[in-house]
Parts: C-alpha cells; sequence; structure tokens
C-alpha cells in the first residue's frame, strides 16, 4: 500500500515537531513525495518499492525530524549553566552519601543490641539510591529552572556592558557556597535518617536525644523544603560569584521563606523529646534558673538561634549589595 | 586521517551559508520546494529536498521568506517568496559574496591574475 506506508512516513517525521507546524509540514511532505514519485514512474502506477527509494532519498524519519527541528533550544540545561549543575550535583550526591553513611552508623551505635547488620546494610542502601534519585531531581529541576529563565540574557550585549572585574572582597568565595551545600545537605540527611544524633548527656550517665524522632519524620517535607531553599541561595551565589541584585533577591526571599519553615516547624510543641526537657530542665534547676528555662523551651531557643542567623545572613548580604554593586 | 570525510565535511560547511544565498536569490520569484530543487539542480547546486523542505521554512521563522499555500490545483502546494526584508539581506549578501569569492579565488589561483 504506497498512500500507507508515506502516510506512516509522515507521521514519524512529524509528530514530534512543535503542535501548530506539525499539519502545515504533512501537508508539503505529501506534496512533496508525490512529486518525487511523478517524477520517478511518470504515469505508471508507484509500486511499494518505488516508494521505499523516495523515503531513503528523503533520509529516516529521525534525520528529516533532526532538520525541521534544527538546532533550536531543545535542552533542558544548557552550555551556559552545565558545569556548575555537574559541580552541584556531584557536591549534593557526596554530601547525601557522606551524611546518610555517618547516619547510618550513628543509628547503628545507638540502636546497640537491636542492630542486625544485613538489614541495617539493605536500608543504606536503600537510603542512598532514594536520596540519589531525590537529589538528582531536585538539582536538576533548579538548573532547569535558571536555564529557563535565563534563555534571552546574553542577546544584544556589547562591550560597554561587561561588567567590571571584581575586586577580591566583592567575590563570593566558592568554597563558601560549597560548605553552604554540604551543611544544608548534611542537615537534611541527618535530621531524617538519625535525629537521635543530636544527644546530650545526662547525670546518671544515660543519654538523652534532643528531638522525638517521629514528629521529626512526620514532617521531613518542612526540613525537605528548609534545605531546598539553602542549596537555592547558595548556587545562585555560586553562579553569579559576587553579589549581584539577583543574589540579594534570592538571599533575602530564600531567607524569609526558611525563617516561616523554621517558625512552622518549631512551633509543634511535640518536636522536643518531652524526657529531654523534663530532665535536662531538672538538673539545672537549683542552679540557675536561666538555663532550666533554655532548657525546658528548648524549641524556641533553637527557633531564635535559627532565625538570627537566616537575619544576620539577610543582612550581610543587603549590606554587601549596596556596597559593592549599588554605588555605580 | 579520513581525508574523504573531512573533505565531506569541509563542503558542507562551505555550502550551508552559500545555500540559503541561492534559495533567497531564486525566491525573488515565488517557487514551491520542489520546483527550486530542481532548479537549483539544474544549474549544477545539488541540493536535498530534506535540506531544502527545512532551510525554507526556517528562513520563513525569520522573517527573510514568506508563503502562501496554492490549493487551486490539484496538488495543494506551498509557494515561498522573498520578503522586503529578504531583499535587503540578499542584496547586502551578494554585494559580500562578490568581493569575498573574488579575494578567495585570487588567493587559490594567483596566476590567474
Amino acid at each position: 500500500m504506497k498512500s500507507d506506508l508515506t502516510e506512516r512516513y509522515i507521521y514519524a517525521v512529524t509528530k514530534k515537531l512543535p503542535y501548530k507546524t506539525r499539519e502545515d509540514v504533512a501537508r508539503e511532505l505529501r506534496t512533496l513525495i508525490d512529486d518525487m514519485l511523478k517524477e520517478r514512474c511518470g504515469d505508471m502506477m508507484p509500486t511499494d518499492k518505488d516508494v521505499k527509494v523516495v523515503l531513503t532519498e528523503l533520509g529516516t524519519p529521525t534525520e528529516l525530524y533532526e532538520q525541521y527541528a534544527g538546532d533550536g533550544k531543545r535542552c533542558l540545561i544548557g552550555p551556559n549553566y552545565y558545569n556548575t549543575y555537574l559541580f552541584v550535583l556531584k557536591l549534593v550526591l557526596i554530601c547525601e552519601t557522606v551524611g546518610l553513611t555517618v547516619a547510618a552508623i550513628v543509628s547503628a551505635v545507638v540502636n546497640g543490641q537491636d542492630f542486625i547488620w544485613y538489614q541495617a546494610i539493605m536500608q543504606w542502601v536503600g537510603m542512598l539510591f532514594s536520596g540519589a534519585i531525590s537529589a538528582f531531581g531536585f538539582v536538576t529541576a533548579l538548573f532547569a529552572f535558571f536555564e529557563y529563565k535565563e534563555i534571552s540574557l546574553d542577546t544584544n550585549s556589547s562591550f560597554d556592558d561587561l561588567p567590571p572585574v571584581p575586586k577580591k572582597e566583592e567575590t563570593i568565595s566558592k568554597g563558601e557556597s560549597i560548605f553552604g551545600i554540604a551543611i544544608s545537605v548534611i542537615f537534611l540527611v541527618v535530621f531524617l535518617i538519625c535525629p537521635e544524633i543530636f544527644m546530650c548527656g545526662v547525670v546518671d550517665g544515660k543519654m538523652v536525644p534532643i528531638f522525638s524522632t517521629q514528629v521529626i519524620r512526620n514532617t521531613w517535607y518542612i526540613l525537605f523544603v528548609f534545605s531546598a531553599l539553602g542549596i537555592t541561595g547558595e548556587v545562585v551565589k555560586l553562579l553569579d560569584g559576587k553579589y549581584t541584585k539577583r543574589v540579594m533577591l534570592t538571599t533575602v526571599i530564600t531567607d524569609v521563606l526558611s525563617a516561616i519553615c523554621a517558625v512552622w516547624w518549631l512551633s509543634n510543641k511535640n518536636i522536643i523529646n518531652p524526657e529531654f526537657a523534663s530532665r535536662v530542665g531538672a538538673l539545672f534547676e537549683g542552679d540557675s534558673a536561666f538555663l532550666a528555662n533554655m532548657f525546658a523551651n528548648f524549641q524556641y531557643f533553637f527557633m531564635g538561634v535559627i532565625l538570627f542567623a537566616l537575619l544576620l545572613d539577610c543582612v550581610v548580604t543587603f549590606v554587601k549589595w549596596m556596597k559593592y554593586s549599588v554605588e555605580k | 586521517m579520513n581525508i574523504d570525510e573531512v573533505v565531506s565535511g569541509l563542503i558542507l560547511e562551505l555550502r550551508r551559508g552559500t545555500l540559503i544565498l541561492l534559495v533567497l536569490n531564486q525566491l525573488q520569484e515565488p517557487k514551491y520546494g520542489y520546483n527550486l530543487v530542481k532548479e537549483l539542480q539544474e544549474h549544477g547546486i545539488p541540493i536535498e529536498a530534506n535540506t531544502l523542505y527545512p532551510l525554507m521554512r526556517r528562513l520563513e521563522t525569520q522573517g527573510l521568506l514568506a508563503s502562501e499555500w496554492d490549493t487551486a490545483e490539484a496538488k495543494p502546494r506551498k509557494y515561498y517568496k522573498i520578503t522586503q526584508d529578504g531583499e535587503q539581506v540578499l542584496q547586502k549578501v551578494k554585494e559580500n559574496w562578490k568581493t569575498f569569492s573574488a579575494n578567495v579565488n585570487q588567493l587559490l589561483e594567483p596566476e590567474v591574475e
């Protein structure tokens, strides 16, 4: 069947083209193939073989599709971002692996006698795998978003538009961002896998965990968002390398959102192990009312520390931006 | 080194830009794709339909060509014609090509003074 093969060929070429041009290209190709067959066979009825020869001349459907698709934007993460993307991806994966491994060892030690080694190893491998997938997904989505927002940034740039070479103190060191990303990833991993790691020695020699493991695991999404915000901010710093307006805005926005997450997360009374609050509180009862109070309301103390750190980050970034970027 | 491969790669690169120039030049009169393929082939410029069709479409998106469907005949045909912008581009590139190719030829065959 001549028409059947032609139609299948045209369908294969056009199916991946943008919707708007699909029908138009198909119509044009139909006439073209017909013309080519006419030329080959004259008034004779073209055979199956003729159709195949003509289609071979046009190339495989994939080849022809490539021609139509051209070299327009057909990538998720382009050359502008690719190197940084790979770098951050590797960093996050390494931190995730290290964090998970440390977490696994700590849980093994803490769990003591209940420890079954093959189960622990299976669990560890499973966590590494699912952790790697979420890390990969998050980093890729983040950079795909940057790529998408930045498509037309490089057009029309003249020599006069080139930014001045930043002085040493204006730049944001790569190490700072790497450290920030590493901390975010390790924080997330440790809190999700073994919040028991935050221990507090108590007089009778027994260790009491600060946080309630179960409550923390149930609120994993807040922790995830918190870390994701931190990583996003650091990646923007890594990309720009100095205190640009973009860095300032991203920092302020991610810090505000992180603060909301922190308040939301730590307002939950149950997050602190009740045993910890009462025992440690009691420990200081006689000596210092301040310390007793601090440990009794440990989560608010913790919240305060986080909010202060976020505020400090905001202010420092804003001031540096004012100082290094605005004056010109 | 595969000489043939390098040669065909270079020739492909040389042809790419010149083909656009020729397509713009030949489309000062409206033509449909296959018509243009035949015309160029007759003048010793081999071009495959699978190169020309996507190329014309790209030039249309760039605003150098305009197209119109002719459905009056038995087979619907898409006719392409150069636009005013295309004309301007063509004139400039043509001038450039003339001096450039003359200079290239002079260097390649200096004895033909």
